[in-house]
């Protein structure tokens, strides 16, 4: 019993010790309430280019503007029920302000609504909150759907002709964006586009493999197909390597959001054309900008521009901090890119 | 349950291959549903089932033997994951051929060492060890890669997962030398008996003189090493790889073993049902895209096959029990 | 056997208390009241689920449905209340009774046909997720009244309400698996069971009420849940049955059946939770917090293991 005892507590010391090397290797440890403005940013998820780009924009600002304690962690999985706990968490610690890419636009509203009880500011960025019940001061705004769900539409129709048959491989049959992302492209495609025809909608989750087979299968259950939409970063690529691998390179058009780097190879070999994205750097960048203004009281309601750093004047609308439109990534702009 | 079986008289061939044979009597019965739709039974639709299905019946072979040794792999995703980022390292390095399809074989294998060492000499049940490890390896290739997709990969490597052997593609020579070697194994060395033998009954199997604790590392390590090469066909597949691969991939493959007739408690079974059973998913789920099943129902309807297949399976076995 | 269980039990408390000194070390924010409430609020809907895991852990079956009956009864109750214009109260009570429906078919086809739960489990987990889906067409549904989520946000003497309710589900359940001749029937299935046949316990009848139980607790789970996030969505409960079973099995039931107790349950669920909470705040990141956690799983139990080989 005592050598049980011993060494479970040898072993705790243990994960005890990693923790600490762990906090001081990320250079965070300053306590808050010092000079330095804490900030907590949450991404959906950690571990996909897309997030990983956005942490390098925030780390830049923060770099920038120097009197910033930036703190960026968040669930390994897309879940909304992982990211209360980090709310939770931050708000015990009292940061100044936490942003947050949203999972869950209702169910991670009361845990925000305690933040801003207890004096913290809360912004969201990538995907908004409910503003009424979460209390949010402001939400950094990348692209609505309605500009992203037109784009994508308007290059698929001048790609693939406007009577065309296509398809739609998206994430998981739940997940948020992509389905208000459809539903606005349904719209549209009603309105400006009458003859395109939308055949099937597959859910290949967040597995390559299945939208690389998903995407096979599509094309041959419908041989006439002349465009697949890839929406998002796992979809797009396994998409786009289906067709090409099918032989229909340029045949079929693939259109879709994805992070620039991961689509580079199709782009250059023709199999996709346009890769359209808001950049994501710029989006974590200015995050932390409005952060660090909402907490300095500089950014507030009323407010119609705002000036942030190398990004200039961006514009203000109502409680939405707006990055501009969609940009799009073709065969000759893609390598200025490295996210 | 376990003891029931194994005292009973001598299996006919009906009875020792039944289970085998009335999946194989599914798959036939589904691809006669599905082959009723345009374009499925094309040569060239068939020759993508087979080439898709390659990962995961190379995958469901090694998991046969672990579950045959009467043991269980909840993190056979993750090591897929670990494994291909493996493979695409070494592919990316320039590394000659034969080091890309060792290098992810030594990993996994390496990392079924650990399973098995974990399961059999500190006596952790598998389920336990493998589920912990599934936390551990999943939390440490997003810390490792932060989640990069690798890129920019050699020809050579997609050699191994679109080139063509005699106008066979490699994936599926691959899935069929493995079923081939592994039934081998299982059915004509001692160390196929001894798994069966400590599957059934690892005291009895003790008392008989084989080293229970040796035969189920050795079976984690070959398990192990078969998730590497189920990892290198799974990526060669494609462009870039994905660093977070496979998720869910451990209960696919595992169905594709009890569906496939392997005895979950461990004793009974062969790789020939599990490959079968690997091929059924795949045609289910290509399938239900081909009869342009409702997108929302498609996993119900997967589960409900599934769940038939076994229960069809089962109440054979009663009728032939009695 | 039964004279053991407490120790591990002792065993467990040390080592949370030992985790909490060190986490305490790592942030002095970690050991206030604040902190300590949210994460049982937390760990509430998970511990709920894994009440019932370890009554089917120790039968010596498992259950991977449970999260996909967290989906399919969150819609149940969802399009009850939304589409069929039914009362809230009414709609949760039905959906109740939607998951125990999805239990019993589990626990029919493992009695009645004998197949093996892990099979069957698997199956329906993919089958019930399916339902939930397909019958909801994957959208989600908001807007609950106020009243509902109390049972989730609402606090009653500054301890959360669904904290209360996992307390006295704990507190049923163990009296239920040590004080009643019917917990003592559902040990002996699990330790050993032609045995139990032979005594003349009705084992499938005991199965059936264990597997029913599972997914009436699920679908508990599945109404706090709803009321917690305030949204129903098919997707709900995705991956509960790992974290469910991380949970009894780190609490020491053993895998493969006859021993176990949901006190351990218990202590490891805080264990999970104060270890992430501690490493949060400490600015650990997630990805490392993952990796501790199935060490500390493996850790625990060969821990355990090497205790009992100690003792003989």
């Amino acid at each position: 019993m005592r050598t049980v005892v011993l060494i479970a507590a040898g072993v705790l010391l243990l994960l005890a010790a990693c923790g600490r090397k762990q906090t001081s290797t990320t250079g965070t440890t300053t306590a808050p309430g010092g000079t330095k403005l804490v900030v907590a940013v949450m991404p959906k998820l950690k571990g996909i280019d897309y997030f990983n780009a956005v942490e390098r924009g925030a780390r830049e600002a923060a770099q920038e503007l120097g009197n910033i304690d930036l703190t960026y962690d968040g669930p390994t999985e897309g879940k909304v029920d992982l990211q209360i706990p980090f709310i939770e968490s931050w708000t015990l610690q009292k940061v100044n302000v936490i942003a947050v890419a949203c999972n869950d636009p209702d169910a991670i509203s009361p845990a925000l609504k305690r933040a801003r009880d207890k004096g913290v500011h809360v912004i969201t960025y990538d995907a908004d909150a409910n503003a009424e019940k979460s209390g949010r001061e402001f939400f950094v705004n990348q692209a609505t759907f309605e500009d992203i769900g037109r784009a994508l539409v308007d290059e698929m129709a001048s790609q693939a002709g406007e009577d065309a048959k296509v398809a739609i491989v998206s994430s998981s049959p739940t997940a948020p964006n992509q389905n208000a992302w459809i539903a606005v492209m349904k719209r549209y495609m009603a309105e400006k586009y009458p003859k395109m025809q939308i055949v099937t909608v597959q859910y290949p989750e967040e597995d390559q493999g299945r939208a690389f087979s998903m995407t096979q299968d599509i094309l041959k259950t419908y041989p006439d197909v002349k465009g697949v939409f890839g929406l998002s970063s796992v979809a797009f690529p396994g998409a786009a390597d289906a067709v090409r691998q099918a032989g229909k390179s340029g045949k079929v058009a693939v259109v879709g959001l994805s992070t620039p780097k991961s689509m580079k190879e199709f782009v250059k070999d023709g199999t996709v054309k346009t890769v359209i994205l808001w950049n994501p750097v710029d989006l974590g960048y200015l995050t932390v900008y409005v952060a660090k203004a909402v907490a300095e009281g500089t950014l507030k309601p009323g407010v119609t521009e705002f000036e942030a750093g190398r990004l200039g004047k961006v514009k203000v609308e109502g409680d939405q901090v707006l990055l501009g439109p969609p940009m799009k990534f073709t065969r000759e702009n893609i390598d200025q890119y490295d996210f | 349950m376990t003891s029931e079986r194994i005292s009973s008289p001598r299996p006919t061939a009906w009875r020792q291959y039944g289970r085998e044979m009335s999946v194989g009597v599914f798959l036939l019965l589904l691809l006669a549903y599905f082959g009723t739709t345009p374009g499925f039974l094309q040569a060239s639709n068939l020759r993508d089932i087979l080439i898709n299905a390659a990962p995961l019946t190379i995958a469901a072979c090694g998991m046969s033997m672990v579950i045959i040794a009467g043991m269980i792999d909840i993190s056979a995703g993750s090591v897929l994951a670990v494994c291909a980022v493996v493979a695409g390292l070494t592919a990316k390095s320039g590394a000659p051929l034969a080091l890309i399809v060792l290098l992810p074989m030594l990993a996994g294998a390496a990392i079924g060492a650990v399973n098995g060492w974990l399961v059999a000499y500190l006596r952790i049940p598998a389920i336990i060890v493998t589920l912990g490890m599934m936390s551990v390896l999943r939390g440490g290739i997003i810390w490792y890669t932060r989640g990069e997709w690798i890129g920019n990969l050699p020809p050579s490597f997609s050699a191994v997962g679109r080139g063509e052997v005699g106008g066979i593609p490699v994936p599926v020579l691959l899935a069929m030398g493995v079923v081939l070697l592994t039934a081998l194994l299982l059915a004509r060395t001692p160390l196929g008996r001894h798994i069966y033998a400590v599957g059934g009954n690892p005291v009895a199997a003790g008392r008989m003189g084989i080293s229970v604790r040796r035969v189920l590392w050795l079976v984690f390590v070959l398990h192990g090493a078969l998730l590497g090469l189920s990892a290198l066909v799974y990526a060669s597949r494609f462009s870039v790889i994905q660093s977070n691969a496979g998720a869910g991939f451990e209960l696919l493959a595992i169905s594709a073993v009890v569906v496939g007739g392997v005895n979950i408690f461990g004793g009974q079974g062969t790789v020939w049902g599990s490959a079968v059973g690997a091929l059924l998913l795949q045609v289910i789920s290509t399938g239900l895209i081909f009869r342009r099943v409702s997108e929302y129902w498609a996993p119900s309807v997967q589960g409900a096959l599934v769940l038939l297949a076994v229960v069809a399976d089962a109440l054979r076995t009663r009728r032939l029990g009695r | 056997m039964r004279v053991r269980l407490p120790r591990r039990e002792a065993v467990l408390l040390i080592l949370l208390a030992v985790e909490m000194a060190a986490m305490q070390s790592l942030s002095p924010l970690f050991l206030t009241a604040d902190n300590l409430i949210e994460v049982v609020r937390q760990s509430a809907e998970i511990g709920l689920i894994a009440l019932a895991m370890t009554l089917v852990i120790i039968t010596a079956g498992i259950d991977l449905s449970v999260g996909s009956v967290v989906g399919l009864s969150i819609m149940v109750m969802g399009m009850l209340w939304e589409d069929a214009g039914l009362p809230i109260a009414v709609s949760a009570l039905l959906a109740l009774l939607a998951g125990t429906l999805c239990g019993v078919f589990n626990g029919a086809l493992i009695t009645a046909v004998g197949i093996p739960p892990l099979i069957v489990t698997l199956a329906t987990m993919a089958g019930f997720r399916g339902i939930a889906l397909g019958m909801s067409q994957a959208r989600s549904i908001r807007n609950f009244p106020e009243g509902f989520l109390w049972l989730g946000q609402g606090y009653v003497l500054g301890i959360p309400v669904q904290v209360w309710v996992l307390a006295v589900c704990a507190l049923l359940f163990h009296i239920a698996l040590t004080r009643t001749a019917w917990g003592r029937s559902v040990f002996s299935i699990g330790a050993n069971e032609p045995a139990a046949r032979l005594s003349g316990i009705a084992v499938n009848r005991l199965k059936r009420q264990v597997y029913a139980l599972s997914g009436f607790m699920s679908a508990l789970s599945a109404v706090v849940y709803a009321a917690h996030v305030s949204v129903a969505k098919p997707d709900a409960g995705l991956g509960f049955e790992l974290t469910a079973i991380t949970a009894v099995v780190l609490g020491g039931t053993a895998v493969s059946g006859g021993e176990g107790g949901v006190l351990g349950t218990l202590i490891a669920l805080l264990m999970v939770g104060f270890l992430r909470s501690g490493l949060t705040l400490a600015r650990v990141p997630s990805e490392a917090q993952d990796m501790m956690v199935g060490l500390l799983l493996i850790l625990v139990v060969a821990i355990d293991r090497w205790s009992r080989k100690e003792k003989g």
